[in-house]
Protein backbone atom coordinates (compact mmCIF):
# COMPACT_ATOMS: atom_id res chain seq x y z
CA UNK A 1 0.00 0.00 0.00
CA UNK A 2 1.41 3.21 -0.78
CA UNK A 3 1.08 6.08 1.75
CA UNK A 4 -2.82 7.38 1.99
CA UNK A 5 -2.15 10.93 2.64
CA UNK A 6 0.27 12.00 -0.11
CA UNK A 7 3.67 13.55 0.82
CA UNK A 8 5.08 16.08 -1.66
CA UNK A 9 8.48 13.45 -2.29
CA UNK A 10 10.25 14.36 -5.33
CA UNK A 11 11.00 10.97 -7.27
CA UNK A 12 14.76 11.02 -8.55
CA UNK A 13 16.45 8.77 -10.50
CA UNK A 14 20.06 7.78 -11.40
CA UNK A 15 21.41 5.64 -13.70
CA UNK A 16 20.98 2.60 -11.37
CA UNK A 17 18.28 3.34 -9.05
CA UNK A 18 15.22 5.21 -8.02
CA UNK A 19 14.76 7.11 -4.88
CA UNK A 20 11.34 7.74 -3.50
CA UNK A 21 9.27 8.81 -0.87
CA UNK A 22 9.39 5.93 1.67
CA UNK A 23 6.12 3.39 1.07
CA UNK A 24 4.90 0.65 3.84
CA UNK A 25 6.28 -2.49 1.69
CA UNK A 26 9.82 -0.84 2.11
CA UNK A 27 9.26 -2.48 5.78
CA UNK A 28 10.46 -5.45 5.75
CA UNK A 29 13.97 -4.23 4.40
CA UNK A 30 14.47 -1.85 6.96
CA UNK A 31 13.28 -4.14 9.97
CA UNK A 32 16.37 -6.31 8.62
CA UNK A 33 18.54 -3.64 8.12
CA UNK A 34 17.69 -2.66 12.20
CA UNK A 35 19.59 -6.30 13.29
CA UNK A 36 21.91 -6.12 10.35
CA UNK A 37 25.53 -5.31 11.76
CA UNK A 38 25.95 -2.64 10.03
CA UNK A 39 22.97 -0.68 12.09
CA UNK A 40 25.06 -0.07 14.90
CA UNK A 41 26.44 3.14 12.85
CA UNK A 42 22.84 4.82 12.56
CA UNK A 43 22.35 3.80 16.44
CA UNK A 44 20.74 -0.12 15.93
CA UNK A 45 20.41 -2.54 16.43
CA UNK A 46 16.62 -2.37 16.72
CA UNK A 47 14.17 -5.07 17.59
CA UNK A 48 10.96 -5.15 15.02
CA UNK A 49 8.94 -2.50 16.99
CA UNK A 50 11.62 -0.37 17.41
CA UNK A 51 12.58 -0.47 13.67
CA UNK A 52 8.58 0.41 13.27
CA UNK A 53 8.54 3.03 15.23
CA UNK A 54 11.89 4.92 12.89
CA UNK A 55 9.85 3.87 10.12
CA UNK A 56 7.06 5.55 11.34
CA UNK A 57 8.91 8.84 11.90
CA UNK A 58 10.43 8.84 8.53
CA UNK A 59 6.96 9.62 7.08
CA UNK A 60 5.99 12.24 9.75
CA UNK A 61 9.41 13.76 9.16
CA UNK A 62 8.99 14.55 5.47
CA UNK A 63 5.60 15.90 6.44
CA UNK A 64 7.06 17.89 8.90
CA UNK A 65 10.45 19.07 7.33
CA UNK A 66 9.44 19.23 3.90
CA UNK A 67 13.07 16.46 3.79
CA UNK A 68 14.09 13.30 4.57
CA UNK A 69 15.02 9.50 3.69
CA UNK A 70 14.19 8.64 0.01
CA UNK A 71 14.12 4.54 -0.26
CA UNK A 72 16.73 3.31 -2.81
CA UNK A 73 14.77 1.20 -5.21
CA UNK A 74 16.92 -0.92 -7.48
CA UNK A 75 15.69 -0.26 -11.02
CA UNK A 76 16.39 -3.46 -12.78
CA UNK A 77 14.93 -5.60 -10.20
CA UNK A 78 12.62 -3.12 -7.92
CA UNK A 79 14.42 -4.18 -5.04
CA UNK A 80 14.87 -2.16 -2.11
CA UNK A 81 18.60 -1.39 -1.76
CA UNK A 82 19.19 1.20 1.31
CA UNK A 83 18.00 4.40 2.01
CA UNK A 84 19.68 8.41 1.18
CA UNK A 85 18.65 11.62 2.28
CA UNK A 86 18.25 14.58 4.36
CA UNK A 87 17.61 14.69 7.88
CA UNK A 88 17.49 16.56 11.26
CA UNK A 89 15.50 14.94 13.88
CA UNK A 90 15.53 16.88 17.14
CA UNK A 91 18.67 16.99 18.04
CA UNK A 92 21.02 17.56 14.79
CA UNK A 93 22.62 20.67 15.00
CA UNK A 94 21.97 21.06 11.16
CA UNK A 95 20.16 18.79 8.01
CA UNK A 96 22.44 15.88 7.81
CA UNK A 97 22.86 13.97 4.30
CA UNK A 98 22.95 10.43 5.69
CA UNK A 99 23.11 7.40 3.83
CA UNK A 100 22.77 3.37 4.51
CA UNK A 101 22.45 0.33 2.06
CA UNK A 102 21.03 -2.74 3.10
CA UNK A 103 22.86 -6.33 3.03
CA UNK A 104 24.14 -7.15 -0.51
CA UNK A 105 24.07 -3.80 -2.17
CA UNK A 106 27.11 -2.74 -0.75
CA UNK A 107 30.22 -2.33 -2.82
CA UNK A 108 28.50 -1.55 -6.30
CA UNK A 109 28.61 2.11 -5.67
CA UNK A 110 25.14 2.77 -4.91
CA UNK A 111 25.73 4.51 -2.01
CA UNK A 112 27.92 7.11 -3.91
CA UNK A 113 25.33 7.44 -7.07
CA UNK A 114 22.22 8.09 -4.52
CA UNK A 115 24.31 10.52 -2.18
CA UNK A 116 25.30 12.49 -5.14
CA UNK A 117 21.56 12.49 -6.66
CA UNK A 118 20.06 13.57 -3.40
CA UNK A 119 22.91 16.23 -2.11
CA UNK A 120 22.58 18.04 -5.58
CA UNK A 121 18.59 17.68 -5.42
CA UNK A 122 18.61 19.06 -2.05
CA UNK A 123 21.00 21.94 -3.19
CA UNK A 124 18.92 22.65 -5.69
CA UNK A 125 15.09 22.49 -4.64
CA UNK A 126 15.04 22.08 -1.32
CA UNK A 127 17.82 25.26 -0.05
CA UNK A 128 19.66 22.69 1.31
CA UNK A 129 23.30 23.44 0.31
CA UNK A 130 26.82 22.83 1.99
CA UNK A 131 24.97 20.35 4.44
CA UNK A 132 26.75 18.44 6.88
CA UNK A 133 27.12 14.77 7.70
CA UNK A 134 28.03 12.89 10.65
CA UNK A 135 29.74 9.70 11.16
CA UNK A 136 31.35 7.85 13.58
CA UNK A 137 35.18 7.91 13.47
CA UNK A 138 35.35 3.76 13.02
CA UNK A 139 32.93 3.72 10.21
CA UNK A 140 35.90 3.68 7.88
CA UNK A 141 33.35 2.78 4.77
CA UNK A 142 31.36 5.99 5.05
CA UNK A 143 34.54 7.89 5.85
CA UNK A 144 35.60 7.34 2.47
CA UNK A 145 32.68 7.43 0.81
CA UNK A 146 32.28 11.18 2.43
CA UNK A 147 35.58 11.84 0.48
CA UNK A 148 34.34 10.45 -2.68
CA UNK A 149 31.77 12.90 -2.52
CA UNK A 150 34.17 15.54 -1.67
CA UNK A 151 33.15 16.06 1.72
CA UNK A 152 36.28 17.29 3.97
CA UNK A 153 36.41 16.60 8.54
CA UNK A 154 35.27 20.30 9.62
CA UNK A 155 35.51 19.57 13.93
CA UNK A 156 34.40 16.55 15.73
CA UNK A 157 31.20 16.42 17.71
CA UNK A 158 28.57 14.62 18.93
CA UNK A 159 24.82 13.45 17.92
CA UNK A 160 22.57 12.39 20.74
CA UNK A 161 25.60 12.11 23.25
CA UNK A 162 27.71 10.02 20.46
CA UNK A 163 30.91 10.90 19.18
CA UNK A 164 30.88 11.53 15.76
CA UNK A 165 33.18 13.70 13.14
CA UNK A 166 31.38 16.34 11.75
CA UNK A 167 32.19 16.47 7.77
CA UNK A 168 30.98 19.81 5.48
CA UNK A 169 29.92 18.69 1.81
CA UNK A 170 31.01 21.45 -1.14
CA UNK A 171 28.42 23.52 -2.12
CA UNK A 172 26.99 23.18 -5.29
CA UNK A 173 29.18 25.52 -7.15
CA UNK A 174 32.52 24.28 -5.10
CA UNK A 175 31.27 20.50 -5.88
CA UNK A 176 31.29 21.59 -9.72
CA UNK A 177 34.50 23.23 -9.24
CA UNK B 1 8.79 24.20 1.51
CA UNK B 2 7.06 22.66 4.99
CA UNK B 3 3.90 20.82 3.89
CA UNK B 4 1.27 20.32 6.84
CA UNK B 5 -0.96 17.53 6.72
CA UNK B 6 -4.24 18.47 4.13
CA UNK B 7 -7.33 17.46 3.38
CA UNK B 8 -7.89 16.24 6.79
CA UNK B 9 -11.56 17.47 8.01
CA UNK B 10 -11.57 18.56 11.93
CA UNK B 11 -14.19 16.91 14.00
CA UNK B 12 -16.08 19.65 15.95
CA UNK B 13 -17.69 18.73 19.71
CA UNK B 14 -19.34 21.20 21.98
CA UNK B 15 -15.77 21.95 23.58
CA UNK B 16 -13.79 20.61 20.94
CA UNK B 17 -12.11 21.03 17.67
CA UNK B 18 -10.01 18.06 16.96
CA UNK B 19 -8.04 18.62 13.96
CA UNK B 20 -4.86 16.66 11.84
CA UNK B 21 -1.49 17.46 13.59
CA UNK B 22 1.24 20.55 12.81
CA UNK B 23 4.23 20.89 12.87
CA UNK B 24 3.49 23.27 15.48
CA UNK B 25 2.38 21.02 18.20
CA UNK B 26 5.66 19.05 18.29
CA UNK B 27 6.54 20.71 21.49
CA UNK B 28 3.75 20.70 23.15
CA UNK B 29 3.14 16.68 22.06
CA UNK B 30 7.04 16.39 22.92
CA UNK B 31 6.63 18.06 26.61
CA UNK B 32 3.56 15.66 27.56
CA UNK B 33 6.23 12.34 26.45
CA UNK B 34 8.73 13.95 28.61
CA UNK B 35 6.87 14.60 31.79
CA UNK B 36 5.51 11.83 34.10
CA UNK B 37 1.89 11.91 32.83
CA UNK B 38 2.81 9.45 30.13
CA UNK B 39 3.47 6.55 31.97
CA UNK B 40 0.49 4.70 30.29
CA UNK B 41 1.72 6.69 26.46
CA UNK B 42 4.97 5.27 26.00
CA UNK B 43 6.86 8.18 28.15
CA UNK B 44 8.63 9.52 29.83
CA UNK B 45 10.47 9.86 27.04
CA UNK B 46 14.15 12.34 26.39
CA UNK B 47 13.43 14.90 24.00
CA UNK B 48 15.04 13.49 21.12
CA UNK B 49 12.92 10.52 21.51
CA UNK B 50 9.73 12.53 22.25
CA UNK B 51 10.53 14.35 19.15
CA UNK B 52 10.84 11.10 17.09
CA UNK B 53 7.36 9.98 18.31
CA UNK B 54 5.71 13.17 17.43
CA UNK B 55 7.31 12.39 13.79
CA UNK B 56 5.59 8.87 14.25
CA UNK B 57 2.24 10.46 15.27
CA UNK B 58 2.05 12.06 12.24
CA UNK B 59 3.75 9.67 9.92
CA UNK B 60 0.58 7.22 11.56
CA UNK B 61 -0.99 9.40 9.75
CA UNK B 62 0.62 9.19 6.22
CA UNK B 63 0.67 5.12 6.07
CA UNK B 64 -2.59 4.53 7.50
CA UNK B 65 -4.85 7.40 6.30
CA UNK B 66 -6.70 8.20 9.42
CA UNK B 67 -4.82 8.22 12.89
CA UNK B 68 -5.12 10.31 16.12
CA UNK B 69 -6.20 14.20 16.46
CA UNK B 70 -4.96 16.83 18.40
CA UNK B 71 -7.42 17.97 20.80
CA UNK B 72 -7.90 21.72 20.65
CA UNK B 73 -10.40 23.90 23.00
CA UNK B 74 -12.96 25.53 20.81
CA UNK B 75 -12.95 29.07 22.94
CA UNK B 76 -8.90 29.60 22.48
CA UNK B 77 -7.99 26.53 20.08
CA UNK B 78 -4.76 25.59 22.94
CA UNK B 79 -4.28 22.08 22.19
CA UNK B 80 -4.98 19.88 25.36
CA UNK B 81 -4.22 16.34 24.39
CA UNK B 82 -5.25 13.79 21.66
CA UNK B 83 -7.88 11.61 20.74
CA UNK B 84 -8.28 9.52 18.03
CA UNK B 85 -7.34 5.99 15.88
CA UNK B 86 -4.43 4.47 15.83
CA UNK B 87 -3.01 1.11 14.51
CA UNK B 88 0.88 0.97 14.51
CA UNK B 89 2.52 -2.73 14.29
CA UNK B 90 1.76 -5.20 16.90
CA UNK B 91 -1.37 -3.84 17.53
CA UNK B 92 -4.40 -6.83 16.90
CA UNK B 93 -6.95 -4.16 16.24
CA UNK B 94 -7.54 -0.66 15.45
CA UNK B 95 -7.42 1.23 18.82
CA UNK B 96 -9.09 4.31 19.84
CA UNK B 97 -6.96 6.07 21.99
CA UNK B 98 -7.42 9.21 24.54
CA UNK B 99 -4.46 11.44 25.99
CA UNK B 100 -5.37 14.93 28.12
CA UNK B 101 -1.71 16.24 28.45
CA UNK B 102 -2.37 17.73 31.57
CA UNK B 103 -3.97 18.23 35.01
CA UNK B 104 -5.51 21.18 34.63
CA UNK B 105 -7.90 19.82 31.69
CA UNK B 106 -8.64 16.57 33.47
CA UNK B 107 -11.80 16.10 35.17
CA UNK B 108 -14.04 18.24 32.65
CA UNK B 109 -15.32 15.05 30.51
CA UNK B 110 -13.42 16.70 27.07
CA UNK B 111 -11.70 13.13 27.00
CA UNK B 112 -15.36 11.75 26.82
CA UNK B 113 -16.32 13.92 24.49
CA UNK B 114 -13.26 13.47 22.37
CA UNK B 115 -13.99 10.22 22.34
CA UNK B 116 -17.67 9.90 21.02
CA UNK B 117 -16.74 11.91 18.43
CA UNK B 118 -13.83 10.23 17.15
CA UNK B 119 -15.63 6.95 17.97
CA UNK B 120 -18.34 8.35 15.71
CA UNK B 121 -15.92 9.50 12.86
CA UNK B 122 -14.49 5.48 12.69
CA UNK B 123 -17.79 3.71 12.97
CA UNK B 124 -19.30 6.22 10.51
CA UNK B 125 -16.82 7.57 8.26
CA UNK B 126 -13.73 5.02 8.01
CA UNK B 127 -16.62 2.14 8.52
CA UNK B 128 -15.38 0.39 11.14
CA UNK B 129 -17.27 -2.54 12.59
CA UNK B 130 -15.94 -2.98 16.12
CA UNK B 131 -13.13 -0.92 17.97
CA UNK B 132 -11.08 -1.39 21.24
CA UNK B 133 -8.98 0.51 23.58
CA UNK B 134 -5.66 -0.98 25.00
CA UNK B 135 -5.70 0.56 28.82
CA UNK B 136 -3.03 -0.55 31.01
CA UNK B 137 -4.61 -2.16 34.18
CA UNK B 138 -3.28 0.31 36.42
CA UNK B 139 -4.59 3.74 34.35
CA UNK B 140 -8.24 3.11 36.64
CA UNK B 141 -8.83 6.38 35.35
CA UNK B 142 -8.86 5.69 31.52
CA UNK B 143 -10.99 2.30 32.58
CA UNK B 144 -13.86 4.46 34.26
CA UNK B 145 -13.64 6.57 30.90
CA UNK B 146 -14.01 3.37 28.88
CA UNK B 147 -17.20 2.07 31.09
CA UNK B 148 -18.80 5.11 30.51
CA UNK B 149 -18.28 4.59 26.92
CA UNK B 150 -19.76 1.37 26.91
CA UNK B 151 -16.76 -0.33 26.66
CA UNK B 152 -16.50 -3.69 28.38
CA UNK B 153 -13.26 -5.80 29.27
CA UNK B 154 -12.37 -8.11 26.25
CA UNK B 155 -10.46 -11.22 27.72
CA UNK B 156 -10.69 -12.99 24.87
CA UNK B 157 -8.98 -10.98 22.82
CA UNK B 158 -5.48 -10.73 21.48
CA UNK B 159 -3.81 -8.06 23.71
CA UNK B 160 -0.94 -5.70 22.07
CA UNK B 161 2.60 -6.35 22.13
CA UNK B 162 4.45 -5.68 23.33
CA UNK B 163 3.21 -3.90 26.93
CA UNK B 164 0.56 -5.45 29.49
CA UNK B 165 -2.58 -3.05 27.97
CA UNK B 166 -6.04 -4.90 28.35
CA UNK B 167 -8.27 -4.73 25.50
CA UNK B 168 -11.74 -3.07 26.16
CA UNK B 169 -13.64 -3.53 23.62
CA UNK B 170 -16.32 -0.52 22.65
CA UNK B 171 -20.20 -1.56 21.69
CA UNK B 172 -20.38 -2.05 17.82
CA UNK B 173 -22.24 0.33 15.60
CA UNK B 174 -25.62 -2.32 15.82
CA UNK B 175 -25.18 -1.63 19.66
CA UNK B 176 -24.94 1.98 19.48
CA UNK B 177 -27.73 2.37 17.31
CA UNK B 178 -30.12 0.10 18.91
CA UNK B 179 -29.47 2.14 21.86
CA UNK B 180 -26.93 2.32 24.61
CA UNK B 181 -27.54 5.37 26.43
CA UNK B 182 -24.67 5.24 28.92
CA UNK B 183 -22.69 5.06 25.45
CA UNK B 184 -23.76 7.84 23.37
CA UNK B 185 -25.02 10.61 25.95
Amino acid sequence: MTAAVALPVPVLTTARLILRGPEERDFEAVAAFGTSERSRWVGGPFNRFESWGRFLSGFGHWALRGFGYWTLEERATGRVAGRVGIIAHDGWEEPELGWHLFDGFEGQGLALEAAQAARAHAAQAMGLDGVISYIDPANTRSARLAQRLGARVERDGFLLGQPMQVWRHPRLNEARA
Amino acid sequence: MRPALTGIPALTTARLVLRAPEAADGDAYAAFLMGARSVHAGGPLERADAWRAFAQFIGHWVLRGFGSYIMTLRATGQAVGLAGAWFPLGRPERELGWVIWSAEHEGKGLAREAALATRAHAYGVLGWETAVSYIHPDNTRSQSLARRLGCRLDRDAVRPTPGTADVWRHPDPVALAAGCPEANA
